[in-house]
């Protein structure tokens, strides 16, 4: 049975001694919450699994907090800072919008300033049938009974005239069809609003201090203006410069097109009355008046003046500090998690991990080896809903769905927030991701992806008595090279999917500059993504073009928010994954995984370090993670697609299944043999190249890889085989 | 396209062969069948749901969208995920085609 859950986050993923991590925790039950501080080593407590390890920590945290619930506000929507000003006895709302679930059933605000607690103010919406319709205060509603087709622009107005106590509501369709209610305009009567309402919204409405009714689309040009204008006049104010006769009467006029990277939203109108976006609705988005000639908002901003609003976009939930932790001098770097939990009074226990990473002070090292923690990736795939977001999720995993406790609570909660994986409530694609909220699958006793199967490689170190330090993502996109160059050798987690340029760039120096790479996973390097300049702890993602593809970016949006540039494929920015580790994601299945076997390369003197103490034995047909060291996600050598030509590819596995799937990105054209028992580039290759100034490259090519390692007691080919490369990778003598 | 023989003996055998080994390897005819009986959104079909980590499963049926309840079917409590994917595979039958499956 699940209940309500205990569940935290914190406002940092990384810190280092000195480095203060605010906890914030929201708990179900009355009363207290205990709080412990452990070390995580292997998070997988499957029964085939080397269990769960952790040790505890001594913290001034540990011991009993006061419990109280917080709240999950999901639903992104622009807050516009001046209030009264739109007190209007007069007025005229207009909007450009592209309405994606118009008749869901609720009320969806777009422009005003009405409360619905108090039963103030007034909003030009979508009623719950997908009409445009316009309230006052308490009194009813009127409407214009026509609803609008989604995903369609329609420029949309209420002008309001006191003196008559009459609304004229109206849309116009920008692409009218024969046969359809193209241009409406219906007249109604309403009272004057009543009370001075709540903050100007736009995508929503004020429900007391919460925001409600949150709209689903875009919004693009919206104006407000102290006069009740005829629709002909509504027609003038639509573009900018603002009509010069009209211009005296407009109270504000924002433009979405400026800072666009930003959460800023700016008044052109000359009366400064900015906003801001609340949770991070998509930006840079196609507007009504995009017709194809540029493909770069930073070209042509003018026609990316929509912003897409969902109302399920989450960036921070903003919760209060419950404890802080200090990571004192001399704390061992490594995976920490806060455990929390609350016993109810029938005696069952809710829980919760709560993690971060501590890595050694800036500049310095502990360890000649560096485990980089993919937290963008982990970021990627926070709180993932594939079993309700990817019709294609069976065919894809060749199974039927199957929903863990954790799906399922997911499944049941709707406000914790999506990953890059899904849709939104409205069927357009995820693009942000942040961790200033709970991520559920980022947690030991999880499903062995990302973070928990991560866990496998700090479990073989800790086994092997290998000194580590544990640096993340977030500290490479923010520091560079600088993060890396203090270790002889850094090794990466199973799936470091997710890369920013600033990332990519900085694991390229280290290598050309003579590091050593050691790529434990699969299906590495392959999107494009960045953090946002100013805003902790948010990742963006665009899915354009090309490659295996949760949802389709629409045209024309392939460039991301933050920053401008180009998302998508790396091997589409000119940069294909080959180039930094000698292979790039082949194919994937979820049902087995098998073993790979040596090559004549393996022969070759410059790996003899590699194989000491190993046979002609297939290497790794064992494993937790699909029974074999190869699988899950494969990648695949061609100097081709930029594999040097010097490399090395000691070890290959070929016999999967047809449940294995080769990349659609390779594909020019579709055709039959594309599965693993057709397709011979549904490949696993285990590569190795030597680098400029004496540095290396390792590659496993399988996110199932670690999954092998701890097989019969640790005692084991892989086992063995990764010994001897990090044995040799830390060597400081050259390659 | 393929019509799955819902209720004929090439159907039976089908069906028999994915109950024998649930995780395959699958016939040619099984893999189709297969494809049809996954094709679209989980939501609204019988799916699996683990009610205790690695020991328990159940039918069950996500609601008509996010935020509400899995409806849990506590007719049957299987202990073998295997068992749980074999009574899933026989529900969707019905679902797809309309007809009991034919193998027990």
């Amino acid at each position: 049975m699940i209940n309500e859950r205990i569940l935290g986050y914190t406002d940092r993923l990384s810190a280092a001694p000195g480095d203060s991590i605010a906890f914030k925790v929201s708990a179900p039950l009355p009363g207290k919450y205990d709080a412990r501080l452990v070390r995580l080593i292997c998070g997988d407590d499957s029964p085939e699994g080397p269990g769960l390890k952790v040790e505890d920590v001594a913290s001034e945290f540990a011991g009993s907090h006061k419990a109280r619930q917080q709240p999950m506000q999901p639903g992104s929507f622009v807050w516009v800072t001046a209030r009264h000003p739109f007190e209007l006895a007069n007025f005229t709302l207009q909007v450009m919008i592209w309405p994606t679930l118009p008749g869901n059933g609720k009320a969806q605000g777009i422009l005003g300033n009405f409360d619905a607690a108090t039963g103030s103010g007034y909003a030009l919406y979508l009623d719950e049938d997908g009409c445009l319709a316009f309230r006052a205060g308490g009194n009813a509603p009127v409407s214009t009974g026509v609803k609008l087709l989604a995903r369609h622009w329609y420029e949309v107005h209420a002008s309001f005239d006191s003196g008559t106590g009459r609304v004229i509501l109206g849309h116009k369709a920008m692409l009218p069809y024969h046969g359809q209610a193209n241009t409406v305009s219906h007249t109604g009567a309403v009272p004057a609003p009543s009370g001075e309402g709540g903050r100007f919204l736009i995508a929503a409405w004020n429900d007391g201090k919460a925001a409600a009714a949150h709209f689903n689309g875009k919004i693009d040009s919206p104006r407000v203006s102290a006069r009740a204008l005829q629709p002909e006049q509504v027609a003038r104010l639509r573009g900018l410069p603002l009509d010069v006769e009209l211009a005296p009467y407009v109270v504000a006029a924002w433009d979405f097109s400026r800072g666009i990277g930003t959460v800023k939203v700016t008044d052109v109108s000359g009366n400064r009355h900015h906003g801001r976006t609340i949770n991070l609705p998509t930006r840079a988005m196609t507007g009504w008046n995009w017709d194809g000639s540029e493909f770069n908002w930073q070209k042509k901003p003018a026609h990316y003046g929509a912003i897409h609003f969902h109302d399920d976009d989450l960036y921070d939930c903003g919760w209060r500090t419950d404890f802080t932790f200090t990571v004192p001098d001399g704390m061992k770097s490594g995976i920490y998690c806060a455990h929390v939990s609350q016993k109810s009074a029938d005696g069952s226990l809710t829980e919760d991990y709560i993690p971060f990473f501590v890595r050694p002070r800036r500049g310095t090292a502990t360890a000649p080896l560096a485990l980089l923690i993919p937290t963008a990736s982990y970021l990627a795939y926070a709180n993932h809903q594939m079993p309700s977001s990817w019709w294609f999720e069976e065919l894809s995993s060749c199974k039927f769905t199957t929903l863990n406790e954790y799906d399922r609570y997911l499944e049941e909660h709707e406000c914790f927030g999506l990953s890059v994986y899904d849709d939104h409530t409205d069927g357009s694609g995820v693009c942000h991701s942040s961790f200033l909220r709970p991520i559920l699958n980022m947690r030991p006793k999880t499903d062995l992806w990302q973070f928990n199967a991560d866990t496998h490689l700090t479990d073989w170190l800790e086994k092997k008595g290998i000194p580590y330090d544990v640096i993340t993502d977030d500290d490479l996109h923010a520091e560079g090279i600088e993060c890396l160059r203090p270790y002889r050798c850094v090794m990466t987690g199973t799936h470091p999917e997710y890369y920013s340029k600033q990332m990519l760039d900085a694991l390229q120096s280290y290598t050309n500059g003579g590091g050593r790479l050691m790529y434990m996973g699969a299906n590495g390097f392959y999107w494009r993504i960045a953090y946002h300049p100013g805003l902790p702890g948010v990742i963006e993602h665009r899915r354009s073009e090309d490659g295996m593809r949760a949802w389709f970016s629409e045209v024309g949006e392939y460039h991301m928010s933050f920053t401008g540039e180009l998302s998508g494929l790396w091997a589409r920015n000119g940069r294909p994954p080959n180039m930094l580790v000698g292979n790039a994601f082949a194919a994937q299945g979820f049902i087995n995984a098998v073993p790979y076997h040596r090559t004549p390369d393996s022969r070759d003197p410059r790996v003899a370090f590699m194989f000491e103490g190993l046979g002609d034995e297939p290497i790794g047909d064992f494993g937790i993670v699909g029974g074999g060291a190869a699988g899950w996600e494969i990648d695949r050598a061609d100097t081709r697609l930029g594999t040097p030509p010097h490399a090395l590819m000691v070890a290959t596995a070929t016999d999967f299944p047809d449940s294995y799937h080769w990349v659609n990105e390779e594909m020019n054209h579709t055709h039959s043999a594309v599965n693993g028992d057709t397709c011979p580039r549904v490949r696993c290759d285990m590569m190795f190249f030597e680098t400029l100034n004496g540095g290396a490259v390792f590659s496993t090519g399988s996110i199932s890889y670690a999954g092998s390692l701890s097989h019969n007691n640790y005692d084991n080919n892989v086992s063995r085989l990764t010994e001897n490369v990090i044995r040799r990778f830390i060597d400081p003598a050259a390659f | 396209m393929l019509r799955i023989d819902a209720d004929g003996p090439r159907g039976a055998a089908i069906a028999q062969e994915f109950k024998a080994a649930p995780f395959g390897p699958y016939s040619a005819d099984l893999q189709k069948t297969l494809q049809l009986l996954r094709w679209g959104y989980a939501r609204g079909r019988t799916i699996i749901v683990c009610t205790r980590p690695y020991c328990e499963w159940r039918l069950g049926r996500m609601g008509p969208q996010r935020g509400m309840k899995v409806e849990i079917d506590d007719s049957a409590v299987f202990t073998d995920y295997g068992a749980a994917v074999w009574a899933c595979f026989r529900a969707r039958w019905q679902e797809v085609t309309g007809k009991p499956c034919p193998v027990a």
